[in-house]
């Protein structure tokens, strides 16, 4: 059992080890195209606009470390933001209110269906993710009519520096969250059992414990992230429209499948996850740098994030041999 | 594997009831409804029931592809700009070329998936950013066109809708019906329900996964360019092939596919296609904001999954 786990966790870290040399090499690469990118005012901008992403990532980690995924966290960010947004108007407590609320109802829909009806996840979130498009498309011009400007409180926290060029207000959530997570899927039991849960449901559910609890609070944490970080995206951009959040819905995927997570679930780390956001995040530096056509940009931001899950799978899966995948 | 059969059967039924009402209602809207009025609503569905039948192929096969709408924009995009202002037999030749490369780009897809180990998901997840940048390559800006001759073809002349309807119909009989016998159908299913237990019967995985995405990319093939057929022309805008990549996953689990792998057939999706095409139509046709029916979409998948997951439910308790 002691070798079994050690050999585990020598496999992790040196797909960390890996990970961490992909990003150092981009930060090299990306100082040497641009000489700007040393300096601690690009790299505290570099970390502000990762900060969004490695939030959501949290929220997908947990989700994908059960084996599940969240498609409808993008438009659950946008929704929040648009909802605090709106009922601003009545003060900050009523629109935060209305903000909490909707992430649980949304986070508890997709784990009640997800948990207890057996749907499939990708599915689920799809289809949750479709409902809400409509929602605040239809939402906009009638029943949720009002400002779309971000409260300014939230803008100075969002944009804000507490302390020099480097450290923000949203690093400094981003650095709550971590802590959170981190704490969260490795000393509480809740974590143990999203693990678990991840990596063999139906054992956990013969040792006594309802899988659909666990599950359920994974996607309404999932949730709650997502609207974390939909307020300071919303808060970077000044304003709220429908699309806010969308382009980082597949990056959040693939933040947390750079970062070593299984999709399968039951196995990888919050800092995996970090690591991939910063991986992107210096990536899409990279690419702005070069002034890169749109086009061009997407092909090698897909080819990078191809390349780097396939890296790492090969890393991973070292001297493992599954039945049937050869 | 009887209790399977009659889920599948029990299943079509339930969405051609759903089909024939709606497309009652659809009727009922129209001050006439003749040849003219079908072939506009199966103009509408050809491009989505194609995907439709690709993208439940390979989750029959035990995957999913979310680049195929990606890659439909891309042969829209390839055809649309080659085929404009060219001749008949030019524009079949480029037509089946298009077809070529939508093959390969499955093949490749396919190839991909097995010899790295990552999750379809996430490899298609890739190759949709990828594949879409490569038409915005190709064609910057939304334009180009198509013979008029060869889109004929699939929107046939005058009002009547024969022609579209074979649009669908012939991938359906000529590439499904037999797939559905042969020895690469029969490995596409059982690589679908347990991967392991095919490979030990001998199955190869990997070659058939490569079959199965080559066959889903020649569906979007076909949808690519009976698009540019339709609406003679292409653009390449990613939020087209995303809705795209959403509507063909709706039409797989509408018409019966199991996400597990496995079961199904092509005949529910295709008539989950049409389906999901009617509630935006109908809807405009009351005049009611379109963005409704998303919300319309969005609930009846949830509501059909959630209510197969406790027939489930219910079946395993009173085992």
């Amino acid at each position: 059992m002691l070798k079994i786990l050690s050999e585990i966790n020598s496999k992790i870290s040196v797909s960390m080890r890996s990970l961490m040399g992909i990003l150092v090499v981009l930060f090299i690469v990306t100082g040497l195209v641009d000489n700007y990118f040393y300096t601690f005012d690009s790299i505290g901008n570099t970390l502000q606009i990762a900060a969004p992403l490695a939030i959501f990532g949290a929220g997908q980690t947990i989700v994908m470390l059960t084996g599940g995924i969240d498609l409808s966290l993008a438009m659950t960010a946008t929704g929040t933001i648009y909802l605090i947004s709106v009922k601003s108007s009545d003060g900050l407590a009523v629109s935060l209110t209305w903000g909490i609320l909707f992430c649980l109802i949304v986070g508890t829909i997709n784990g009640v269906a997800i948990g207890i009806f057996n749907v499939n996840p990708l599915i689920m979130t799809l289809s949750m993710s479709t409902v809400l498009i409509g929602f605040f498309s239809v939402g906009v011009s009638t029943f949720l009519k009002g400002s779309s400007s971000v409260p300014s409180l939230f803008v100075t926290m969002s944009s804000g520096y507490i302390w020099g060029p480097v450290l923000s207000w949203p690093l400094l959530v981003w650095l709550i969250v971590a802590t959170v997570v981190m704490f969260l899927l490795t000393k509480t039991g809740l974590g143990r059992l999203i693990y678990s849960v991840g990596d063999n449901a139906k054992a956990v559910r013969l040792a006594g414990i309802k899988v659909w609890q666990v599950q359920l609070a994974s996607y309404i944490l999932c949730s709650f992230f997502a609207g974390l970080g939909g307020v300071i995206l919303g808060g970077q951009s000044g304003a709220v429209s429908i699309d806010l959040a969308t382009s980082l819905l597949l990056p959040t995927v693939a933040a947390v499948v750079i970062g070593g997570t299984s999709i399968m679930g039951g196995m990888g780390t919050y800092t995996g996850t970090i690591m991939g956001a910063l991986i992107l995040a210096v990536i899409s530096y990279l690419l702005s740098a070069l002034d890169t056509s749109e086009a061009l940009k997407q092909i090698i931001y897909g080819s990078i994030v191809l390349a780097l899950a396939w890296t790492y799978a090969q890393v991973s899966t070292k001297g493992k041999k599954p039945v049937g995948k050869k | 594997m009887k209790n399977l059969r009659l889920r599948e059967r029990s299943w079509t039924i339930g969405i051609t009831i759903l089909f024939l009402i709606l497309g009652f209602w659809r009727s009922q809207q129209l001050p006439k409804f003749g040849g003219y009025e079908i072939k506009t609503i199966i103009l509408g569905v050809v491009p989505i029931a194609l995907l439709a039948m690709g993208q439940s192929l390979i989750v029959i096969g035990g995957g999913i592809n979310l680049a195929i709408g990606a890659e439909a924009l891309l042969i829209n995009c390839l055809t649309a700009k080659f085929m404009n202002g060219t001749s008949f037999i030019h524009s079949l030749l480029i037509a089946i070329l298009g077809l070529l490369a939508s093959v390969a780009v499955g093949v490749l897809t396919g190839w991909i998936i097995g010899a790295s180990g990552i999750a379809d998901i996430v490899v298609t997840l890739a190759t949709s950013f990828i594949i879409v940048g490569i038409a915005m390559v190709i064609f910057p800006i939304p334009g180009g066109g198509t013979n008029a001759h060869f889109a004929q073809l699939i929107t046939g002349g005058g009002n009547s809708f024969l022609l579209p309807l074979l649009a669908i119909a012939l991938p359906y009989l000529l590439i499904w019906a037999p797939l559905y016998r042969s020895r690469t159908g029969i490995a596409i299913f059982a690589i679908g329900s347990n991967k392991d237990a095919a490979f030990l019967s001998g199955v190869d995985v990997k070659t058939t996964r490569i079959k199965l995405y080559a066959i889903g990319g020649l569906f979007a093939g076909f949808s690519g360019i009976a698009l540019t057929c339709v609406t003679k022309s292409g653009s390449a805008i990613i939020t087209i092939s995303n809705a795209a990549t959403l509507n063909s996953v709706a039409a797989s689990v509408l018409g019966g596919i199991a996400l597990s792998g496995g079961v199904g057939g092509l005949f529910g999706p295709v008539l989950a296609s049409v389906v999901i095409y009617f509630i935006p139509t109908i809807m405009l046709g009351y005049g009611i904001d379109p963005a409704y029916s998303q919300i319309i979409q969005g609930t009846l998948t949830i509501s059909v999954v959630l209510v197969g997951g406790w027939l489930r439910l219910r079946a395993k308790r009173s085992k």
